[in-house]
C-alpha cells in the first residue's frame, strides 16, 4: 500500500470519470425512477398519481400489509423455535406459524385478485425460469468440471468447446435456437422428435404446458384448467434449455479453476485413509469448492433477473405471455405502451424483489459455505 | 485403489461423457453453419447437408435491410465502449487498489452495489437523462453514438476485476519508481498498465460481448438505421416476416464472426481472467 497525504486529490481525479458515469447512469436513476413512478408519465410528465401505480401493480394496500404482517409473524416464529424449550413456547411457536402462514397466504391471494395479473404472471415465469435453469446449470457444470478435472489430455480442447456457447453473442445463438425450436416440420427439434415417432410440436410457439400436452397426446382433451397455470409452457422450456446450454460452460470453467486450486495432497491423504471416490468428492471436494459454487449461483440468480435480450428475440406470438419474464414485461411497458411511470414502478418492485431474494439467499446458502480457516 | 481395468473403464466413461456433452454444445453451431449454406427449399425439407454450398446467402443477408450498416454501427459502438471502459476502469481501479485515501472503502462498496441494479430500473430515467442531454449539449445524443456508448463506459465488474489484480502488485515496485522520480500517473501507465495485460483483455472481451448483445436500450434511443446495432437487425430478421431461415442463419454467422476472432486472440488470458473471478480472495 502506498501512503502519501497529497495523494487524495490524485485518487479522486483518477476515480472521477468512472464515478461520473456510474453516478449519472447507475445510481441517480434509482431515485429518478422512484420520482417517475409517482407520476403519470408518457412522453412528458403528466399528473401526479402518488402510489397509484404501485397499487395498480400489487393490488389493494391492505393485502400487501397483510402479506408483510404474515411474513413478520413467520419470522418471529422462527426466532421462537430456536429457543423452544418448554411446552408453552412450543405452543406459541405453532400458533404463530399457523396464523402467520394463513395471514400471508390470504394477503397474497388478495394481492393476486386486485393487482396486475401480468406482473404476477411475469414473476411466475421468472420463477420457473430461475428454477429450471439454475439447479440444472450448476449441477451439470459440477459434473462436467469433475470429469474434466479427471482427464489430463485434451482438457484445453473441451474447455474451449464448452465455452463457445457462452462467448458467442446471445443475440446470434438465440436466433439459431429460434429456428431449431420452430414449429416448421424441418426444424431440428421436430426432426429429432420424429425419431420417437411423435407428431410435430410447436415448440417456441407453444403456450400450453408440458403435462397438458402429454395428456392431449394420450387422447385426454378435457383436463383441469390449473394444469396450464402451475407448470411452465413448452416455449418457456425451450428458453430454459437454451439458457442452460449458454451458461453451463461458463460455470464449468469457473468450477474447474476452483477444483484445480485444491491442493493435491488433500486427496492423497483422504485416499490413504481409505476414502472412496464418492467420499473424497463429498467430504473434500464439495466443501472446498463451496465458495465457488456459491459465487456461480449468485451470478446465475442475478443473471436470471437481468435476462432480456435472448428472451426478447426468442419470444413468439404463439407463446403468448408464457415466456415474458419481468424484464420483458417492463420493456414492453416502456417501448410498446410508452407508460414510463408504470414501467418504473414495476422495475422498482422487481428491484426490491431481487434485493430481498439476495438477502435470503445469503442467509440460507451463505452459512453453508466453507471458507477454510 | 481402483485396479487397472476399473480405471480403464472409468476413464473411458469420462471421455464418453465429455464427448457427448461436447457434441451437444457444438450441435447448434453445426446446424447454424449447415443451414446458412442451404437453399430456402432445403431448410424446409428434412435434409441435413446442403446439396451445394450457397455462398450467395451471405451476400443476400448482408444486403438485406441495411444489415451491413448495422454491423458497422455495432463495430463502432463496441470499439468506443471497450476503449472507454478500459481507460476509465483502469484509472478507477488503481486508486482503489494501490492508494490510501479517505473514503476509499465506502466508494468501493457503492461501486460494487451498482452491480445489483437491473437495467430495467435505469432504462426509463436514463432515457430521460439522455433526451435532456440531447437538447442541452452541443452534440446530439439520441440516434447517435453518445447515447449508445457513454452510459456503458464504466462498469463495476471491470473495476472490481482490475482492482483484484492490482492488489497483487508489490508496493516495492512503486517505491522503486518513486525513487526514479515517477509519480502515480507515470507509474500507472508505464508500470501497472503492461502488468495488467491479462485482466484488461478479459475486461475488453466481456465489454465487447456485452455491447454486441445490447438490444433493449438501442431500440429506445435510436429510431433510424444510422446508428442502430446488429442486435436490432437480427431481431427484425426473426420478428418481421422477412428473410427465411437460411438468411437468418447467415446473419447469425456474420454476427458471430467478430466475437470469435476476438476470442481467438485473447482466449488464454480470457479463460484465466474468468477463472480468477470465481476464486476466493
Amino acid at each position: 500500500m502506498i501512503r502519501h497525504r497529497s495523494d487524495t486529490l490524485t485518487a479522486w481525479a483518477l476515480l472521477s470519470p468512472a464515478l461520473l458515469v456510474l453516478g449519472v447512469f447507475g445510481i441517480f436513476p434509482i431515485g429518478y425512477a422512484f420520482y417517475v413512478s409517482l407520476h403519470r408519465w408518457r412522453i412528458k410528465k403528466e399528473s401526479v398519481v402518488g402510489f397509484g401505480h404501485y397499487a395498480k401493480a400489487l393490488g389493494e394496500p391492505v393485502w400487501l400489509l397483510c402479506l408483510v404482517a404474515g411474513l413478520a409473524l413467520l419470522l418471529l416464529s422462527r426466532q421462537l423455535r430456536s429457543r423452544a424449550t418448554s411446552a408453552g413456547t412450543r405452543a406459541t411457536f405453532l400458533a404463530l406459524l399457523a396464523v402467520g402462514g394463513l395471514v400471508a397466504v390470504r394477503g397474497f391471494i388478495g394481492m393476486y385478485e386486485t393487482g396486475d395479473l401480468r406482473l404476477f404472471n411475469a414473476f411466475k415465469v421468472t420463477l420457473f425460469y430461475a428454477m429450471g435453469t439454475i439447479p440444472c446449470e450448476v449441477a451439470g457444470a459440477l459434473v462436467l468440471a469433475y470429469l474434466l478435472f479427471r482427464i489430463l489430455t485434451v482438457r484445453g480442447f473441451f474447455r474451449i468447446l464448452y465455452f463457445l456457447p457462452y462467448i458467442t453473442p446471445m443475440i446470434a445463438t438465440a436466433v439459431v435456437f429460434r429456428t431449431i425450436f420452430s414449429p416448421n416440420p424441418g426444424s431440428l427439434a421436430n426432426r429429432f422428435w420424429s425419431i420417437f415417432g411423435s407428431s410435430n410440436q410447436r415448440w417456441l410457439q407453444e403456450s400450453r404446458t408440458v403435462p397438458a400436452l402429454l395428456l392431449q397426446g394420450m387422447g385426454i382433451d378435457v383436463y383441469p384448467e390449473w394444469i396450464d397455470t402451475v407448470f411452465p409452457s413448452l416455449a418457456l422450456l425451450c428458453v430454459i434449455l437454451y439458457n442452460i446450454w449458454v451458461y453451463i460452460g461458463y460455470d464449468t470453467v469457473i468450477l474447474l479453476a476452483g477444483l484445480s486450486a485444491i491442493p493435491r495432497h488433500y486427496f492423497e491423504a483422504a485416499a490413504i485413509d481409505g476414502a472412496s471416490q464418492w467420499q473424497q468428492f463429498r467430504h473434500v471436494t464439495l466443501p472446498l469448492i463451496s465458495p465457488t459454487l456459491f459465487f456461480i449461483t449468485l451470478v446465475a440468480v442475478i443473471g436470471t433477473f437481468k435476462a432480456f435480450n435472448h428472451i426478447y428475440i426468442m419470444r413468439t406470438a404463439g407463446a403468448q405471455d408464457s415466456v415474458d419474464v419481468a424484464s420483458v414485461l417492463i420493456f414492453d411497458q416502456i417501448y410498446q405502451y410508452h407508460t414510463a411511470g408504470y414501467a418504473s414502478a414495476l422495475a422498482l418492485i422487481l428491484f426490491v424483489a431481487i434485493l430481498m431474494l439476495t438477502v435470503v439467499q445469503n442467509r440460507l446458502l451463505g452459512r453453508r459455505v466453507f471458507y477454510g480457516d | 485403489m481402483p485396479n487397472g481395468s476399473d480405471r480403464g473403464i472409468s476413464q473411458w466413461l469420462t471421455y464418453a461423457g465429455l464427448t457427448l456433452t461436447g457434441a451437444a454444445a457444438a450441435l447448434p453451431f453445426v446446424w447454424m453453419m449447415l443451414s446458412s449454406f442451404m437453399t430456402r427449399g432445403e431448410t424446409l425439407r428434412r435434409v441435413f447437408l446442403p446439396a451445394a454450398v450457397q455462398w450467395g446467402n451471405y451476400i443476400e443477408a448482408w444486403s438485406e435491410e441495411d444489415f451491413g450498416l448495422y454491423f458497422e454501427n455495432s463495430l463502432w459502438i463496441a470499439l468506443l465502449v471497450v476503449g472507454g471502459t478500459l481507460l476509465f476502469s483502469l484509472m478507477a481501479a488503481y486508486p482503489l487498489a494501490c492508494m490510501e485515501f479517505r473514503g476509499r472503502e465506502p466508494i468501493f462498496v457503492v461501486i460494487l452495489a451498482t452491480l445489483m441494479i437491473p437495467e430495467t430500473v435505469t432504462m426509463v430515467p436514463n432515457f430521460l437523462t439522455v433526451s435532456w442531454l440531447h437538447q442541452v449539449s452541443p452534440f446530439p445524443w439520441l440516434n447517435s453514438w453518445p447515447a449508445l456508448t457513454i452510459p456503458f463506459m464504466a462498469s463495476a465488474f471491470s473495476i472490481f476485476l482490475l482492482r483484484q489484480f492490482m492488489r497483487g502488485i508489490p508496493g516495492e515496485l512503486f517505491d522503486a519508481a518513486r525513487i526514479d522520480g515517477a509519480g502515480h500517473l507515470r507509474f500507472l501507465f508505464q508500470i501497472v498498465l503492461p502488468l495488467c495485460r491479462a485482466p484488461l483483455l478479459t475486461v475488453a472481451m466481456f465489454t465487447f460481448i456485452g455491447s454486441w448483445n445490447a438490444l433493449g436500450w438501442p431500440l429506445l434511443v435510436t429510431n433510424t438505421p444510422a446508428w442502430r446495432p446488429i442486435a436490432v437487425a437480427l431481431q427484425k430478421f426473426v420478428s418481421e416476416a422477412g428473410p427465411e431461415v437460411h438468411l437468418q442463419m447467415a446473419g447469425a454467422v456474420i454476427a458471430t464472426i467478430p466475437v470469435l476472432i476476438l476470442y481467438g486472440l485473447v482466449q488464454k488470458e480470457f479463460t484465466e481472467g474468468i477463472s480468477m473471478s470465481g476464486l476466493k480472495g
